[in-house]
């Protein structure tokens, strides 16, 4: 069991099952991408492995970030997947992080050929467990339709199932009519929405985990 | 099922004792073709070919070349590489779907065949159950949820979803291994085109 709730405190999120995927939706600005580096730093903490695919962050940010959050992550903690394009200078600068460079965000085959290596390379490291997160869906629809990506996660949820990982997906909930929401969400086995609270702050709620959706919750 | 034809299967051997082989593993569960070469296998190969089994090494046009050109023709069938070397991880980066290394065993044809004919039905129940999705994301788009409650054609449909949702994730896990798990995300690419 993966537990989630030290990043965000619901009762619902203390025990993921393995192989769940999660989709982290709300409006731009609201910190998702934060919040799911948070869930993966988290892990990495207690010595699991952490995969990003990134459609707008350099893996330079990236291992930064993770290098900040977790001072005794090793070297074989990490791995990106680049997708933004932007050719392979970076990888080589990179100590410890296992970098792929995808041609686009629209790549599946080469996004799924990273994610496949960056797994395979954490456990053959003996990492066995590991989270996933991937930043962000909304470029990738920008790139491909959303039949496409409802597609790509669904595979990608079964890989992650495979590997014993969890997947968590960031979504602008802004940038898209609400029946792709409505379709990509079905993609997911959970949903965690964060908004913007009107006294300021965000504040979260999680669906699809239980029964009920739960209550927003100051974050 | 014993109504329908069986799945087809095209052999593409240069070497005809070995050929012969497959055929006999193969006959009694599959229509098997024969082409002797690259050549005949691409004359061959039409929409009613489910599996192929491409050796590598072939005089004339050779097993990379003929995959080549089934990969520009996108047709659904599933290509199954057969080499004489062990391939190594970069052959998740080429375009076929599995891969055998002679000298190949029968059980081993008859496992990699039937798991690219899952993969091929797992394509098409993830097609199917995105259909559905995509239409209980329109009801639930356009009508307000009182109406949704009173409509016997949601209910039908939310079950359906959940039907083939467990009818994909149990039955059909379809992703066993990295080449299942790339060879999957290549078809959903070529789909689009």
């Amino acid at each position: 069991m993966y537990d989630l709730s030290s990043v965000l405190d619901f009762e619902e999120l203390r025990d993921v099952q393995p192989g769940s995927s999660i989709l982290l939706s709300g409006p731009a600005m609201s910190g998702k991408q934060r919040l799911a580096y948070d869930i993966l730093t988290n892990g990495a903490r207690d010595g699991e492995g952490a995969v990003v695919v990134s459609t707008n962050d350099s893996a330079r940010n990236i291992a930064q970030v993770f290098q900040d959050e977790v001072p005794e992550l090793s070297d074989s903690q990490l791995g990106v997947v680049d997708c933004r394009g932007e050719g392979g200078v970076e990888a080589d600068a990179l100590d410890g992080t296992f970098v792929h460079q995808v041609s686009s965000p629209g790549d599946l085959t080469g996004i799924g050929i990273g994610i496949t290596k960056a797994i395979e390379g954490l456990h053959t490291a003996g990492r066995t467990r590991g989270r996933l997160a991937l930043v962000s869906l909304s470029t990738m629809l920008t790139y491909t339709d959303k039949k496409t990506v409802f597609k790509f996660c669904h595979v990608l949820s079964s890989r992650l199932d495979t590997a014993d990982y969890i997947g968590v997906f960031t979504i602008d909930s802004g940038a898209h009519d609400s029946q792709t929401l409505q379709v990509i969400k079905q993609a997911f086995d959970g949903l965690i929405e964060v908004r913007e609270a009107e006294a300021g702050g965000r504040e979260a709620r999680v669906l699809g985990l239980a029964s009920e959706p739960t209550a927003w919750k100051r974050l | 099922m014993s109504d329908v034809d069986p799945p087809v299967v095209l052999i593409v051997e240069d070497e005809p004792d070995v050929a012969e082989t497959y055929k006999l593993w193969l006959q009694d569960d599959y229509e098997v073709r024969m082409a002797k070469n690259g050549e005949e296998g691409l004359e061959m190969l039409d929409e009613s070919v489910d599996v192929v089994l491409l050796d590598r090494m072939m005089p004339g046009l050779s097993g990379d070349e003929v995959l080549e050109s089934i990969g520009e023709r996108s047709l659904g069938c599933r290509v199954a590489m057969v080499t004489a070397v062990e391939p190594d991880f970069d052959i998740l980066e080429m375009g076929f779907d599995a891969y055998l290394s002679k000298p190949i065993r029968s059980q081993q044809l008859h496992d990699t065949v039937s798991n690219l004919l899952e993969r091929s039905e797992y394509d098409s129940m993830l097609q199917e159950y995105y259909a559905l999705v995509e239409k209980q994301a329109t009801l639930e788009a356009t009508k307000s949820s009182a109406e949704l409650a009173e409509s016997d054609e949601y209910d039908a449909l939310t079950d359906d979803i959940a039907e083939m949702r467990d009818g994909l994730s149990e039955t059909l896990g379809g992703i066993e291994d990295d080449s299942d798990f790339i060879a999957t995300l290549r078809g959903l690419s070529t789909d689009e085109e």
